[in-house]
């Protein structure tokens, strides 16, 4: 059982786990010829289920196994991103499965380029030598061996196929409404005061109820979301128009003419005050607020912007699409998420 | 009948509140020694195993220092310990801040009141602030003998240094959790710091293990490196941390003297008249790989009660009563080191690895996407807290006419919008 790998775009890797982290403690990572699988199935609250390509965080990949060049692990997703977080000034980052005192374990391997005796030299500006401006003379003139070397290692426990074999994606019926979502942190940021405000007053041990911390999300085909949230006292909602309802592919999806999507696509109106039309499901604020920390890896960039498509099966269930753009744009990398709804 | 008065400046009181931020992680209480040219500040953590002392030279640190113990001649010595906690909100941080912003003073006076004619005995310190307002501290001591820990620099043939802004950056790479650090002299012109954790676990339980880092560092990047290659020495890394995190604050190198697995290790700093000097246990191989251990041990047992002979006996019989605590024997430290039950963190403060960094850190920028914490005090909504039915964390002036409003129809006007009427009525 061989894997190697050197990682390369560090960043994204790290919020990857950071998010993954915030909906459970341990991953089941799959790592293929194809692509590298992280799922997180935790005892309660939203499944991740994110398939990403290789290229879009490794390269130069190998990956050998008996069991048709297949490894799964299990991976304590804090120690996995405390790992990561250190390599984010790296030069070089490598990530390989290895055993110590038969106990496997991944060891990532750093480089870290350090500016030949900054410190020594100036000591009272030394927190000001990291941009290097000085370190080119001694890199190019000089020993060459300037690098630090960090290696973290990460306790795994590898997972037999039979294991996982009865790990399966859910199943879902045909959505009767997808949309897709205005900017995350807005999204958060309101649901996360929504969330506030049903909790408000409650004493600390009351509040984890999940009854109190419902939130209703609803969309229309005619590009409407609507965040709400009732109580007896008060009743709130934020209604985002204009968003985009993408076309099916006729390609992927067969009986346009009959699916769900298009029959919703009769009632409601784009301005959102109608009473029809309206998908609606009910989550729990808190774990959605748990859902939504993948908008970190949107970043701040418009290019790197992923795109979060909901879609919503009545009353039913919710799922979350975000995809990721990749360098050769071919292979799509998507997270799904399945978020936990509750009945009425 | 003591005197000790001795006066700092901002930048020197905002050192001692640097330093016993330090000392604080190894011990609850502090001990300090006056004598005639210097005064210093001792911890010694609750396990023995690691000893700090801080010296603060008489004419370079202060502005003025005054001490004349009440016997003792020339090397006479005033001691007492105070807690840890009591100085801390004495000598706050930001006393030195040259925008003279809140909390920033302009100069602190210390005298030490110990008379037999008066009532009390007190540890005085006034704090002149900026706008004529002036705090005087008023801090209770225990008379205690100060123990100091021996350290034979002439047996500690390894010996290293390197900045401590360098070695900060390394020591961030350790994973949070762990206990131990390895410090080993590699072949190749590497040095290895190993952070990792001996808890032997099983089955589940090992993906709970804690990181192990380790940080492979060129010796050419060390200002000094004169380690015999292969030699493997272990401390624990809390301290290790403590140690470069207060370091760093002195913008200083950071040296370590040692000789061999078992025996002690010193880690050594300072400038302007403040000499820091820790002295750590440490335990054996952790591997065993390396027979070349070399064995100096009864030379260097006898030169280190020379010296303690020669610097610490020459004062008066009743302060002459030193145990110092690395004379035990060096197997019996390092089997109860093994021992992770023996070894209790002297603090209960947890550190948080970056609290230390000024500068908003691409970690800041992440960390609106973390899931908001509900239970966070200061971020519930709080408008009318006396609707809080169990004792309102802000008082308001309902309080007092709460008693007189429980059952009234008024009391129902009280309640946060957010609570459920159906919720009310099971209170009362």
């Amino acid at each position: 059982m061989r894997f190697k790998a050197s990682i390369h775009n560090i960043t994204t890797f790290t919020k990857l786990t950071a998010s993954l982290n915030s909906l459970g403690p341990l991953a089941w990572v799959k790592l293929s010829d194809e692509h590298v699988c992280f799922t997180i199935i935790p005892e309660q609250g939203t499944q991740v289920w994110a398939v990403l390509s290789i290229d879009s965080i490794f390269e130069t990949y190998t990956v050998q196994s008996a069991a048709g060049n297949v490894i799964n692990l299990e991976v304590p997703l804090t120690s996995l991103t405390r790992a990561l977080k250190s390599a984010l000034n790296a030069t070089s980052a490598q990530l390989r499965l290895t055993k110590k005192d038969s106990a496997p374990l991944l060891a990532l391997t750093i480089a870290v380029a350090n500016a030949p005796n900054a410190h020594a030299a100036f000591p009272a500006t030394a927190a000001n030598n990291d941009d290097g401006f000085d370190a080119p003379f001694d890199s190019a003139f000089g020993s060459g061996n300037r690098e630090t070397i960090v290696t973290q290692e990460i306790p795994v426990r590898v997972l037999a196929p039979d294991t996982v074999a009865g790990l399966h994606e859910p199943q879902c019926r045909e959505p009767d409404v997808h949309i897709i979502l205005p900017p995350l942190l807005q999204l958060k940021s309101i649901s996360d005061r929504f969330t506030k405000l049903a909790m408000a007053g409650v004493k600390s041990g009351a509040a984890t109820a999940p009854s109190r911390t419902r939130l209703e999300v609803a969309a229309n085909m005619h590009g409407c979301l609507r965040l709400s949230i009732k109580t007896d006292a008060m009743s709130i909602s934020s209604v985002w128009t204009d968003l985009n309802n993408p076309e099916l592919d006729p390609s992927q999806v067969t009986g346009i003419a009959e699916h769900p999507s298009t029959r919703m696509k009769q009632l409601g109106t784009a301005d959102g005050r109608s009473d029809e039309g309206w998908a609606s499901v009910r989550i729990d604020g808190r774990d959605w607020g748990k859902v939504m920390s993948v908008g970190r890896l949107g970043g701040r960039v418009i290019a790197c912007e992923c795109e979060c498509a909901l879609c919503f099966c009545h009353d039913h269930a919710l799922i979350l699409y975000v995809y990721l753009p990749s360098d050769n744009g071919e292979d799509e990398s998507v997270l799904t998420y399945y978020v936990s709804s509750y009945s009425a | 009948m003591v005197v000790l008065n001795f006066t700092l400046t901002p930048e020197a009181a905002a050192k001692v509140h640097d330093l016993l931020v330090c000392l604080g992680k190894f011990s609850d209480t502090v001990a300090i020694e006056a004598r005639r040219k210097s005064f210093t500040f001792t911890a010694l953590n609750s396990s023995k195993s690691a000893y700090a002392a801080v010296g603060l030279d008489a004419k370079q640190f202060f502005t003025s220092y005054e001490c004349i113990p009440s016997h003792g001649g020339p090397e006479g010595r005033f001691t007492c310990s105070m807690y840890m906690k009591a100085l801390l909100s004495v000598f706050k941080g930001r006393l030195y801040d040259p925008l003279g912003r809140d909390g920033a003073i302009d100069r602190c006076e210390v005298t030490v009141q110990d008379r037999a004619d008066q009532t009390e005995c007190r540890f005085i310190v006034r704090m002149v602030c900026n706008q004529g307002v002036i705090k005087t501290y008023k801090l209770t001591y225990e008379a205690v003998d100060v123990m100091h820990a021996l350290f034979d620099l002439n047996v500690a043939k390894n010996r290293w240094s390197m900045h401590a802004a360098a070695m900060k950056e390394y020591v961030e790479y350790f994973g949070t959790k762990t206990e131990m650090l390895d410090i080993f002299a590699g072949e190749e012109g590497r040095a290895v710091f190993k952070s990792y954790t001996e808890k032997i676990t099983n089955g589940h339980e090992i993906l709970k293990h804690p990181l192990v880092t380790a940080v492979a560092v060129n010796t050419s990047d060390f200002e000094d490196f004169n380690v015999q290659t292969g030699l493997h020495i272990i401390i624990s890394v809390k301290d290790f941390k403590a140690i470069v995190l207060h370091a760093d604050t002195l913008k200083t190198s950071l040296k370590a003297y040692y000789s061999r697995p078992t025996r002690p290790l010193q880690l050594s700093y300072g400038s302007d008249g403040l000499l820091c000097k820790f002295t750590l246990m440490t335990s054996g191989d952790y591997n065993a790989s390396t027979a070349s251990t070399p064995a100096p041990q009864v030379l260097s047992r006898q030169a280190s009660r020379a010296e303690s002979a020669s610097n610490e006996r020459p004062e008066n019989g009743n302060t002459g009563s030193e145990m110092p605590p690395p004379n035990e024997p060096a197997s019996r430290r390092s089997a109860r080191r093994r021992n992770p039950g023996s070894k209790k963190p002297s603090s209960p403060r947890r550190e948080r690895p970056d609290s230390e960094t000024l500068f908003v850190q691409q970690d800041d920028e992440d960390s609106r996407w973390e899931p908001l914490d509900y239970n966070n005090e200061e971020e519930t909504l709080g408008w009318d807290a006396s609707a809080e039915h169990d004792a309102a964390v802000f008082p308001t002036f309902r309080d007092t006419a709460r008693g007189s409003q429980i059952g009234t129809e008024d009391s129902v006007e009280a309640l946060a919008p957010t609570q459920r009427i159906s919720q009310i009525k099971g209170l009362w």
